[in-house]
């Protein structure tokens, strides 16, 4: 078994739980190299939305470093800009929005805009919701990116970005007035989450091998649930990890390293 | 319509002021005002970046910056800014990077001629490399306001001023921290009885803009993604638009379906290839990472370090140094602008 890292074993989950002939809302890095790899194994009808206003563009110079790089506008069949791109998310034309942030919560409401408690003076200020809070209101289904750090997996965010199920209570999002119907995958180095249909509350799907359930947990801040028949994530294989590698030929986002 | 609030309280930490639903720039009423007042002549409206800086540009005013991120950003238009000065600016922007920290580094080593006092957006940084120290700078430190919505909300914003309409009903927002700090509102839409989160118009005073090419009207073409320029560019009720080509408005009268800013929106026009530089423009040119990285590496170590030494030298060098946009191309390098022009790929573009 070839060697992977944290990183690819993300970008390889983030392909398998996109389906085909679907059309994906992507975020810059991570989401992109995931799609694509989706589209050259299981999902060839996979299409992909870049803010900046692209639909289903053919990446031929590579890797967009951005979701409004000039890549990735090339040769797509349809490209208008941040309106039209958001507007069809909004009529639902987005089937899966892939965000990232710095934390979520149990109900899978994500913050990227700051850390701190007063909004006039953060301790530490982000680059801000981008794309994401409107990705997450209204493409039918959420998919957040995540390292498994306990400071990332917190009890109450410093501020909540990206709407997920609220406080949990079943009308959180009609009274939100979004159209989504929400958090739906979480994915991380080490585990995969779903959300109980019933609660709203995140769940453990999946482990990577090696990895318990209880490991998991340890680096949770909120209590997950864990049911009986959490399976192991499937690995990617040397073929997955080539085709990986290919699409991020420049290692801009594979190559990185998560932060100690 | 009824206010509603959508309960949402308590969820997180945040402790925040109310804002109270304002316009940070004219109201719908005054912009309309303002373009009923002007000439909707066809006439020759190209100028230098200098003159039309000079002529719009004023302390005070809501500064709307085009492009995305990286992308067709308007960058020898704020550059000019930076040149001629402008204090207490409200900048209003879906996404930026380069030209919103350059007008915070400029305020960092000289607030008596630029300086900003706000900002609506919803996205400040250099995404793959890095985090915006400029901006992590003024807002820990409590130096600027800022206003946060979704790149949808800044864009649909704009596109609502463009169309003449004080708000505009969105499907965003609600449900989060924004719809308590930022200045939109929830209500019960008065058709389906449902949550529906409103947005104020954003009319800038002065829109910058850099499109692929222009009549020497202004009426301009866009290609590659539009981002929000052509929602940016008729909110604004000045308009400055640099052009990296100025085509013949036979051109334009050929292909009316792709002129995306028509000439009425435009102000001030100016023809300048590399106006996006570093950023990219599509057909033209890719972006210039190692430029990017270097002005940002600036802005890092002043962060950081609390010395300004190397901020000054990148504005002493690239923006005080050089008297013309040319200069600061010839020490950029032909061979950086070669290198740049090769990471494009030659994308189909239609300037005749």
């Amino acid at each position: 078994m070839t060697e992977y890292s944290h990183v690819e074993m993300i970008a390889f989950t983030g392909s398998r739980v996109l389906e085909d002939e679907t059309i994906v809302f992507v975020g810059t890095g991570l989401p992109i190299v995931s799609a694509v790899h989706a589209q050259y194994t299981h999902a060839p009808g996979l299409l992909m939305i870049y803010e900046a206003g692209s639909l289903a563009p053919i990446l031929d110079m590579g890797m967009p470093l951005s979701v409004g790089d000039t890549r990735a506008a090339r040769r797509a069949t349809f490209l208008k800009g941040l309106c039209g791109a958001f507007e069809l998310t909004q009529r639902g034309y987005a089937d899966y929005a892939f965000i990232g942030g710095a934390q979520i919560d149990m109900y899978g409401n994500v913050c990227s805009t700051l850390q701190g408690e007063e909004y006039g003076k953060p301790r530490v200020r982000f680059p801000g919701s981008g794309g994401a809070g409107a990705m997450a209101a209204n493409c039918e289904r959420t998919i957040a990116i995540m390292a498994l750090e306990k400071r990332r997996f917190v009890k109450q965010l410093d501020f909540v970005t990206s709407i997920g199920f609220g406080d949990g209570s079943p009308d959180y999002r009609e009274k939100a007035g979004v159209m989504g119907s929400g958090p739906y995958r979480v994915i991380t180095n080490q585990a995969l989450f779903g959300f109980d249909e019933e609660t709203r509350r995140m769940k453990l799907l999946e482990v990577k091998p090696g990895v318990t359930p209880e490991d998991v947990q340890e680096l949770v801040e909120f209590e997950l649930i864990i049911p009986d028949d959490v399976k192991e994530m499937a690995e990617p294989t040397e073929e997955d990890l080539r085709l990986l590698r290919e699409i991020d030929s420049e290692g801009y986002f594979l190559k990185r390293q998560f932060k100690k | 319509m009824k206010k509603v609030g959508s309960d949402i309280r308590k969820i997180s930490k945040i402790r925040y002021q109310e804002k109270v639903p304002e316009y940070w720039g004219p109201t719908p009423d005054e912009a309309r005002k303002i373009m009923v007042k002007k000439s909707k002549a066809l006439k020759d409206k190209r100028t230098s970046l200098k003159e039309a800086v000079q002529k719009h540009v004023k302390d005070g005013i809501n500064l709307g910056i085009g492009g995305f991120v990286n992308t067709r950003v308007p960058f020898a238009a704020v550059r000019e800014v930076v040149r001629h000065g402008a204090r207490n600016l409200t900048l209003s922007f879906q996404s930026n990077s380069i030209c919103v920290e350059l007008l915070a580094g400029a305020m960092i080593l000289d607030p008596d001629r630029v300086s900003i006092k706000r900002a609506e957006f919803a996205w400040w940084g250099y995404e793959i490399i890095g985090i915006a120290p400029l901006l992590r700078y003024l807002t820990t430190n409590g130096l600027i306001e800022v206003d946060d919505y979704t790149n949808y909300g800044m864009s649909v914003r704009f596109k609502a001023a463009a169309m003449g309409i004080p708000f505009i009903p969105v499907r965003d927002h609600g449900g989060s921290d924004m719809e308590l700090v930022n200045k939109g509102q929830m209500v019960e839409c008065p058709y389906t009885g449902r949550n529906t989160y409103l947005l104020p118009a954003c009319h800038p005073d002065v829109g910058l803009v850099h499109v692929s090419a222009a009549d020497q009207n202004g009426n301009s073409r866009i290609f590659g993604a539009l981002c929000t320029c052509p929602e940016i560019a008729m909110a604004s009720t000045y308009t400055i638009v640099t052009a990296e080509r100025i085509i013949p408005e036979e051109n334009i009268r050929n292909f009316p379906n792709l002129t995306e800013v028509p000439h009425p929106a435009v102000d001030s026009l100016v023809e300048r290839s590399y106006g996006a530089y570093p950023g990219a423009c599509y057909g033209f040119h890719w972006f210039d990472m190692e430029h990017i990285k270097m002005f940002r590496a600036a802005g890092e170590d002043f962060r950081m370090t609390g010395d300004k030494t190397m901020l000054k030298k990148y504005y002493d060098e690239y923006v005080f140094g050089c008297e013309d946009y040319d200069d600061f191309l010839e020490k950029v390098s032909y061979k950086t602008l070669s290198k740049v022009n090769k990471l494009d790929g030659g994308q189909p573009i239609i300037l005749t």
